[in-house]
């Protein structure tokens, strides 16, 4: 039997808004339940649960889920019982460790409102704002459409938790200029990126199977892309992720410029502990700290 | 989710399905569970990218079986595995078994007989007789019946058993203190509707997954409300849970 040797211990921790976290790796939101915490434990730097909406939303109706080459399209709908609810049952996701929660209304009211009730809550750490949803306000364009929707969302939920580290998740499409107004209304932090919209379709029944967000390890390239171009052009900290699957992934998104990197699909089809034990490897290997990583391309 | 390598016991061909049989030194498994299973996942293949969920077929002296039929890439490399395959620990809630029942019918559509046989086994373990019925297209799927003795077979088009659908083969459910059945949707809503609210009435769903463990949310099926996860608070469900 081969023992493995656990050589020099690696420091994984990293900064973000002022907290310390013991790993740079975060769920991706709307990818771990509660049901599958075990999993989490020792594992991620901070834990973000599904994203929560003012009122219970039952979700989309199936078939919700379709896997394709490298990846999957899903169209869930946001289904959650509503953010009371939600907070009476946070504290299930307590692990020891920071919980970032993550909001989605239709109005910018909403979302201030979310947030007020939400950063009032000790156990909240920090609050990611869900901007890819529709605001109803705007014809159904997403909050993060252009630089304008998303200065006036942010700066709303910037005033309605003014302490409450604010963290803004961007999709891709014009992220550049999306946060560089985030950064400019007050998020303290950005989420890069969101699923990127997709559609399969059954060529046998001829009918749209799922429209929704690619995932995925498919998605990657498109991601890192986008945490570098966004690293180039705002001074907060980046949550980066689309794809991450292993930990060569982990650093690939940290030297493009992210601080802390989220895990979302590949905790599928993967235990995360194996994607952080691989991330660790990397670092014995390349003689660094986590933190050291952090835009460090040559 | 954590995936472990098994090694595959035994293949065997039931007409047009596969029955694939692995070593699994674990417990947790029982009738009406599940486990994801794939033919090898990251780094050896990233497509597919999903493991696959399949009920348990049966379970005996520490050797797991799974039923499927190649519909995919999936199932084909899933078909074609040597050595190993790749599953998670057992999942899901499955069936309640009440000896108090006495009697059971249990019906099966195509694939979704795959469950039957472990159910029937640990039926006949608490003393409870049981009357099997299956349905199927055409006598090419039918032949998994050959595995169920003294099954009632129906096909849709008739080359085996009786013309038309496991309701056909089926004579009054009411008269079943317990009905258990698998299948697709349209045929659980046709049991469920044939088999009245009296008793105990379960039905298990196959719904697409993406991950099993109740993190995606992509599994769900109706209920009285909204929807629940098929792979947590299922796939075996009471029958008048079900809003279909």
């Amino acid at each position: 039997m081969v023992v493995r040797e656990r050589a020099t211990e690696v420091d994984l921790t990293v900064e973000l808004c002022g907290m310390t976290l013991n790993t740079p790796l975060v769920p991706a939101s709307g990818t771990l339940a509660k049901e599958a915490l075990g999993e989490a434990e020792g594992v991620y730097g901070a834990i973000l649960p599904k994203t929560t909406t003012p009122r219970a939303r039952a979700g989309n109706p199936p078939p919700r889920v379709a896997e394709t080459p490298a990846g999957m399209v899903n169209s869930i709908g946001l289904q959650n019982p509503g953010v009371e609810r939600f907070m009476e049952d946070l504290d299930a996701f307590d692990l020891g460790v920071p919980i970032f929660v993550s909001v989605a209304g239709e109005t910018v009211r909403d979302f201030a409102d979310l947030c007020e009730r939400v950063a009032g809550d000790d156990r909240v750490a920090a609050i990611e704002l869900n901007l890819s949803c529709p605001n109803v306000e705007h014809g159904g364009l997403t909050f993060c459409a252009g630089p304008a929707a998303v200065e006036e969302v942010v700066g709303a939920c910037r005033a309605a938790a003014p302490t409450k580290p604010l963290f803004a998740k961007l999709t891709h499409e014009g992220v550049v200029g999306n946060a560089r107004a985030a950064e400019g209304a007050g998020a303290d932090a950005l989420t890069v990126m969101n699923t990127i919209p997709a559609l399969t379709i059954d060529a046998k029944k001829r009918s749209i199977l799922v429209r929704g967000g690619l995932s995925g390890p498919a998605v990657k390239p498109v991601a890192l892309k986008a945490v570098y171009d966004v690293a180039r052009t705002v001074e907060v900290p980046i949550l980066g992720g689309g794809g991450v699957t292993s930990g060569v992934d982990v650093a690939e998104f940290m030297l493009a410029g992210a601080t802390v990197v989220q895990v979302g699909t590949a905790s599928f089809v993967r235990d995360p502990a194996e994607i952080l034990a691989e991330f660790s490897d990397y670092l014995r290997e390349a003689g660094t700290a986590a933190a050291n990583l952090t835009g460090a391309l040559e | 989710m954590k995936f472990y390598t098994v090694e595959i016991e035994a293949r065997r061909r039931l007409g047009a399905y596969t029955l694939l049989s692995y070593r699994w030194p674990g417990d947790g498994i029982e009738a009406g569970r599940f486990v994801m299973a794939r033919a090898a996942g990251y780094p050896v293949t990233l497509d597919p990218f999903l493991a696959r969920p399949f009920s348990f077929y049966d379970f005996e002296g520490g050797v797991a079986s799974l039923l499927f039929e190649v519909r995919g890439r999936g199932t084909a490399l899933l078909d074609r595995a040597r050595e190993t395959i790749e599953v998670t620990a057992p999942l899901g809630k499955g069936f309640e078994i009440d000896a108090s029942t006495g009697r059971a019918a249990l019906l099966g559509g195509g694939i979704g007989v795959a469950p039957l046989k472990i159910l029937g086994r640990e039926l006949a373990s608490r003393g409870i007789d049981h009357d099997v019925f299956l349905g199927f297209l055409d006598a090419k799927t039918a032949a998994v019946a050959d595995d169920f003795p003294g099954a009632s077979v129906a096909t849709m088009d008739g080359s085996a058993g009786t013309r038309g659908t496991v309701l056909d083969a089926a004579p009054d459910l009411l008269g079943y203190p317990a009905v258990y059945a698998c299948g697709p949707n349209a045929m659980l809503a046709a049991v469920k509707g044939a088999a009245g609210q009296d008793g105990l009435r379960q039905l298990s769903v196959e719904e697409r997954m993406g991950c099993g463990n109740g993190s995606c949310n992509g599994c769900v099926v109706p209920v009285d409300g909204g929807y629940v996860r098929s792979c947590v608070e299922g796939p075996v469900f009471r029958a008048e849970v079900l809003a279909w």
